[in-house]
């Protein structure tokens, strides 16, 4: 049987790719358009603000943008854990925590300057990543299903953070819930003001870069993702099972840790009790969508801040209410993962 | 001793929900799909069920109401996890996002309230043999006089192990999870099965739900706080077994109700109540997990 060898190029390839994704794409913003038209009294006016509203001006764009940033980097996370075949649905209570250790140590330390702020880093996520290694240690010694643990440590965490923050490190001065404002040194300078963009985009940059480096371009990243294919032939090629379990796990609660970090350091300036409800089950919609590759983190993480952003935007100008985000979210989440669509653009696959 | 009665009679309030969600899981389970949408259909539930009961003033409508948009809820998700291919994680957790903003939604255009609905005039709950409960001395008040759904749940549990062990459907849907081909080398449809155990699922989770909303005469927003996940624990704590089912959610029942006694009497911190139940599940779950590694390792 002769068939016809067609040359494979590249750019043709992703083009074809990106198809199912577009059509997914559009699939959850006609449904807003259908939901606007069942929901809203004014439906022109809702669906003008939702996709207007984010580029309206310097002040929603930044904030888009800045939304986008914890998204990115607690992504990177997942995707560095999900490649390795763990999943981490713990991201929730990870932030938070991440969130709170960062900023009592850099209250502690403020007398040691920017040193303080690092440490108060670097301590934040050692937290999160122990809270996450905890359940990977779990799986390597006994096989306890990962996915149960990272949920209910979470879940336990969520709620003894909110205890912290509304007792032992309340701010007696505010009537908030939440704990005292960091210092002064660690607030990160304002990149597009305005808005509350600030420079935990540099970090969040570079750790694209490096995330991407260590999965693509290390020995480490190598035997990672042979243990996340085939673990039993990773373990016959003598890779450790012991330390593909907990590493990946420790390394995104480290970074769901640093991403509640960022978010204090740059927006917040304290931790008011569920300020990041939401971020870590985001986070992860994000890994998912870009398909766990680093750098496809960044659109997706976009996308969903845009999402919110809009939503923002139409509950202020018309008559929605914010969740309308959460209901196109879901619905890109849905279709995100089928291969059915995902395949529509390249064909029929030849087996 | 009455401490202990009174325990044991709001432990198993506690539990009702929490054993029909995981019967349901337990039909998506067995066919070999992972169920983590139970949160959101029973949140759905929750919602239509009290929404349905408040506009008709029966609760049986209410009730079947909230199955129905449950089964809608479910039905989608199934149709596009298994035709279109899609991973059954990913759309659990769809699921359940669109349910907490579907309900928020539709909470704010119908009644213009974003928070805690409270309905008057809902129709009486009833309870079953109360009569009972004041004849036979200490143990009556444990098993009766309990509002109906508690025996419905045990009622649902039988026909779920009857349906399960007992007929050709529960044992293909029992090789659908076992082993895939098995029902594809027959001529039958694996597809069908799973998408037959999500329907059943989101009847049982929806059931649950209406039991919180009802019971309590009021939506609160996100009211299943995280109960269709530890339906999920209870599932596998219960081993995948009507009978342990039972006996799982009967224990996080009772640890749930002695963290609610505790809270009365140490002066603790109410979060570290709250917190407890899922530490009781954490132990469980790696005590579990060493059991069964060691119970492995010897065979």
């Amino acid at each position: 049987m002769k068939r016809k060898i067609e040359r494979f190029n590249p750019f043709v390839y992703m083009i074809r790719s990106l198809f199912g994704m577009f059509i997914i794409v559009m699939i959850s913003l006609i449904s807003l358009i259908l939901l606007s038209y069942f929901l809203s009294a004014t439906p022109k006016r809702t669906i003008y603000y939702f996709f207007s509203g984010p580029f309206s001006s310097l002040y929603a764009f930044g904030n888009m943008i800045n939304d986008a940033i914890p998204l990115i980097i607690g992504g990177l996370g997942v995707s560095l854990a999900f490649r390795a075949g763990n999943m981490n649905i713990g991201g929730e209570g990870q932030v938070y925590t991440g969130a709170l250790i960062a900023t009592i140590v850099a209250i502690a330390l403020e007398g040691f300057g920017e040193i303080g702020v690092v440490l108060s880093i670097f301590l934040a996520m050692a937290a999160s990543g122990l809270l996450a290694g905890f359940s990977g240690y779990l799986k390597a010694k006994w096989n306890t299903n990962e996915l149960i643990t990272t949920f209910l440590v979470s879940n336990a965490m969520i709620l003894i953070v909110n205890y912290l923050i509304s007792g032992p490190f309340v701010d007696p001065l505010t009537n908030l819930i939440s704990t005292r404002q960091i210092p002064e040194v660690a607030e990160l300078t304002l990149v597009l003001p305005p808005s509350n963009l600030n420079t935990s985009l540099v970090t969040a940059l570079a750790a694209v870069f490096i995330i991407h480096a260590l999965m693509y371009r290390s020995k480490t990243g190598f035997e990672l993702r042979m243990y996340g294919n085939n673990n039993k032939f990773a373990m016959y090629a003598g890779i450790s099972h012991t330390y593909y379990q907990i590493m990946p796990m420790f390394v995104s609660g480290a970074m769901y840790g640093l991403s509640g970090a960022m978010a204090i350091f740059g927006t917040y300036h304290a931790v008011i009790k569920e300020f990041s409800v939401g971020l870590g089950w985001n986070a992860l919609a994000v890994a998912l969508i870009a398909r766990y590759r680093p750098f496809a983190v960044i659109p997706a993480a976009l996308f969903f801040a845009y999402i919110d952003s809009g939503a923002h935007s139409a509950m202020l100008y018309s008559d929605v209410t914010f969740e309308l985000s959460s209901i196109v979210q879901a619905t890109v989440f849905f279709l995100v993962s089928s291969v059915t669509l995902q395949r529509l653009g390249l064909g029929k696959r030849r087996v | 001793m009455s401490v202990l009665l009174s325990l044991l009679t709001s432990a198993i309030t506690i539990m009702t929900p929490l054993l029909l969600a995981a019967t349901g899981g337990l039909f998506t389970e067995l066919s070999g799909m992972l169920n983590i949408a139970l949160e959101g259909l029973m949140l759905v539930g929750a919602f239509a069920s009290i929404v349905g009961t408040y506009y008709s003033q029966s609760i049986v409508i209410g009730i079947l109401i909230g199955i129905m948009s449950s089964m809608i809820l479910a039905s989608i998700m199934a149709s596009i996890t298994l035709y279109l291919k899609a991973n059954v994680f990913i759309t659990g957790l769809a699921t359940n996002l669109f349910a907490s903003g579907i309900t928020v939604v539709l909470s704010f255009h119908l009644f213009n309230n974003k928070g805690v609905i409270a309905f008057d005039k809902m129709p009486p709950i009833p309870r079953l043999f109360e009569g009972l409960a004041d004849k036979i001395p200490i143990v009556g008040h444990i098993f009766f006089g309990h509002t109906f759904f508690t025996y419905l749940s045990i009622i649902l549990l039988i026909v779920a192990s009857l349906l399960i062990y007992n007929t050709p459907f529960g044992f293909r849907l029992r090789a659908a999870g076992l082993y895939k081909k098995s029902l594809t080398t027959i001529g039958l449809s694996t597809k069908k099965y799973r998408f037959i155990a999500f329907l059943l699922s989101a009847v049982y989770a929806s059931i649950a739900g209406a039991m919180l909303s009802v019971n309590l005469g009021a939506f609160v927003p996100n009211i299943t706080s995280g109960k269709g996940w530890i339906a999920l624990v209870v599932i596998f704590l219960g081993q995948k077994k009507p009978l342990g089912l039972l006996i799982a959610s009967f224990i996080f029942g009772f640890s749930e109700a002695f963290s609610n006694y505790a809270q009365g009497l140490w002066d603790i911190p109410s979060e570290f109540i709250l917190a407890l139940p899922y530490v009781f599940t954490l132990v469980a779950i790696i005590l579990f997990s060493i059991y069964d590694f060691n119970k492995k390792r010897v065979e």
